[in-house]
């Protein structure tokens, strides 16, 4: 009988395409996921349970307060203001 | 933990390959074609091993409603169909050159056929139902039904004339060379890594999916 290396290369090929593809389904879902669910880094926002401790968020939190209205204490302020 | 799991896995298909296109013998009556072998049997060996997960998982599922219980079963049950594909496509183009036809109805290609059928309408059913809850337990019952096809499927070349060969492993009379069980034993086990690799990245990715949805 002849050898038909052409068919086992087929098969194993075949095979190969379609796990790869599915690891790489998986792997590419998987970054998006993680990427979403990750909080946006240096948007400068505070959120009750992150430390933003890096100092360009710090920066543009002190830019944006000075650039706009100017702050007044808040034991001054009056509670409809 | 999981990326491991892939290391193992991939020094073992290494392995497996080389046992199968390169240690195991030329096979003296079918000739090197017959290294498809090394890859149909351990692949229909996972969709198995995957339904009866899907099984054990599904009852889990409707005893303690527990959701990793159904993480596993829908993580299991998409590998399988995924294995169950490679098993009918590589028997199919195993069968070419054997059989001289790439498909005939016969009862093994015909049974496999419909297991592959009944568990892609467990995954669209699935993704049909919105209320996740009532998708989970429609899959769950229909996971457990399904799984009464795996023996059908497994002895239909016993109970059944087919032009499909019975088992080759577990029969009476003479054995099959050291050297080929040998082969086949290291390509069952390196599959049967990457089966829990998949579905530990799929359980993973599905509790992303949740915890995104939430």
């Amino acid at each position: 009988m002849p050898d038909n290396w052409s068919f086992v290369l087929a098969a194993y090929g075949l095979a190969a395409v379609v796990l790869l593809g599915y690891w790489r389904m998986l792997a590419r879902r998987e970054k998006d996921l993680e990427g979403q669910s990750a909080p946006p880094s240096g948007s400068g926002q505070i959120t009750p349970g992150s430390h933003t401790t890096s100092a360009k968020a710090g920066e543009r939190s002190h830019a944006s307060s000075i650039a706009g209205h100017p702050r007044s204490a808040p034991a001054s302020r009056h509670p409809l203001q | 933990m999981i990326r491991v799991l892939g290391v193992v896995t991939v020094v073992a298909l290494a392995a497996g390959l080389v046992a199968g296109l390169g240690l195991a013998p030329r096979e003296a009556t079918q000739g090197n074609v017959q290294r498809i072998m090394y890859l149909h049997v351990p692949s229909v060996w996972v969709a198995y091993l995957a339904f009866a997960v899907v099984f054990v998982a599904s009852i889990a599922y409707l005893a303690k409603r527990a959701d990793a219980a159904d993480r596993l079963a829908h993580a299991s049950a998409e590998v399988g169909v995924v294995f169950t594909g490679i098993t009918i496509a590589t028997g199919s183009i195993w069968g070419k050159p054997t059989w001289g036809i790439w498909w005939t109805w016969d009862a093994r290609l015909t049974s496999v056929s419909i297991l592959f059928v009944m568990y892609l309408g467990y995954l669209l059913l699935r993704g049909m139902i919105e209320d996740r809850e009532r998708g989970a337990r429609y899959a769950a019952v229909l996971g457990i039904v399904a799984a009464f096809n795996i023996p059908l499927v497994h002895f239909s070349v016993i109970w059944w004339r087919t032009l499909h060969q019975p088992p080759s492993l577990m029969k009476p009379g003479p054995a099959m060379p050291r050297v080929i069980v040998t082969a086949l034993l290291v390509n069952f086990v390196a599959f049967s890594l990457l089966y829990a690799y998949f579905v530990a990245k799929r359980v993973h990715l599905l509790q992303l999916e949740a915890e995104a949805a939430s």
